[in-house]
């Protein structure tokens, strides 16, 4: 199959003429490939990498921690060898540290100057990570921005927001929430979600 | 502190603490193209072309004007070529006239796809 079908039938679905920035985008690309500097089954096998990942990783992560306390340990003390532990391989050069909430503290995690994200175990961010609002506010009134999401945080409990940057992610690990004693690792994966591993909602049943 | 040494002091993507406008809990689903350019990114990063410091200071060095009227990755593309210009690995003709082989060619193909 020649490299780029697949990719000309996207457009045709829209049957819109590619934008500027998608022509540039379309152009460094080939030009790169050209020059052998990339190759264009890495690009292709990168995308397949982007959509594998989803939050369900770091769900089935958090899960395995509130029922083992081992592995819980082994997580907070280095997150990338403990997701690496679980299958999850991290294709790019970051460090991720595991930031446990508790009844005294609740973690919260940003980049404010781009938009790093825990990718390899979450996926893509959401848009409004990348956007102003968030970055910009989440620093400096943290529970004024989660109450934004309607998670109100009383004020005995320490709000710690975590600063990612190009080496270091962050992943919060949520609390696991009460009366879920009969649930299986499984079913309690499936109550974790994208936006409590970000630390801006609880885990609720 | 005077204006200009508040705008010395902090550059365009450094906003943490500003005040901002009420967070809207927006989602994008990626079209295919900035698919495409987030797998370059991360292909560009694994071979040392670009990484992603280099890219974050690419996007900072577009200034405020064209970063906040410039989508997310066509503010990636953006910094890609201007960087690959920096590191004298493409010129600004080589990207110019490929833009414009690619433009007739997909132009022309999409005109195709939405006549039949």
């Amino acid at each position: 199959m020649h490299p780029h079908e697949h990719e000309h039938a996207d457009q045709s679905q829209s049957g819109e003429s590619p934008g500027y920035y998608e022509i540039m985008e379309t152009a460094v690309r080939e030009l790169l490939i050209e020059r052998r500097l990339i190759d264009a089954g890495e690009i292709r096998r990168q995308i397949e990498v982007l959509d594998s990942r989803t939050p369900a990783l770091g769900a089935k992560v958090v899960a395995r921690a509130w029922v083992d306390p081992a592995f819980r340990g082994r997580l907070l003390a280095d997150g990338r060898a403990a997701c690496e532990e679980l299958g999850i391989s991290f294709y790019d050069d970051t460090r991720l540290i595991v930031l446990e909430n508790t009844d005294a503290v609740h973690n919260l995690i940003v980049c404010t100057l781009c938009s790093c994200y825990p990718r390899p175990v979450l996926g893509l961010p959401p848009d409004w990570y990348k956007l102003k609002p968030y970055r910009a506010r989440a620093v400096r009134e943290p529970r004024a921005v989660l109450a934004e999401f309607g998670t109100v945080i009383p004020d005995n409990i320490e709000i710690r927001v975590s600063d990612s940057t190009a080496q270091v992610r962050y992943l919060v690990l949520p609390k696991r929430p009460e009366d879920t004693e009969a649930l299986d690792e499984t079913q309690l994966a499936a109550l974790v979600t994208r936006d409590a591993m970000i630390g801006v909602v609880p885990v609720t049943l | 502190m005077t204006s200009t040494e508040n705008l010395l002091k902090t550059l365009p993507n450094d906003i943490g603490g500003l005040s901002a406008e009420r967070v809207e809990r927006v989602e994008h689903q990626l079209k295919p193209w900035e698919k495409r350019c987030h797998a370059l990114a991360d292909v560009l990063d694994f071979h040392k072309i670009i990484n992603t410091e280099e890219k974050r200071r690419g996007v900072e060095a577009l200034g405020s004007e064209l970063i906040s009227k410039l989508t997310y990755y066509e503010r990636w593309i953006a910094a890609f070529a201007n960087i690959l210009f920096q590191k004298q690995i493409l010129t600004p003709e080589d990207l110019a006239q490929k833009m414009d082989e690619v433009a007739t060619r997909d132009g022309a193909l999409s005109q195709r796809a939405s006549e039949t």
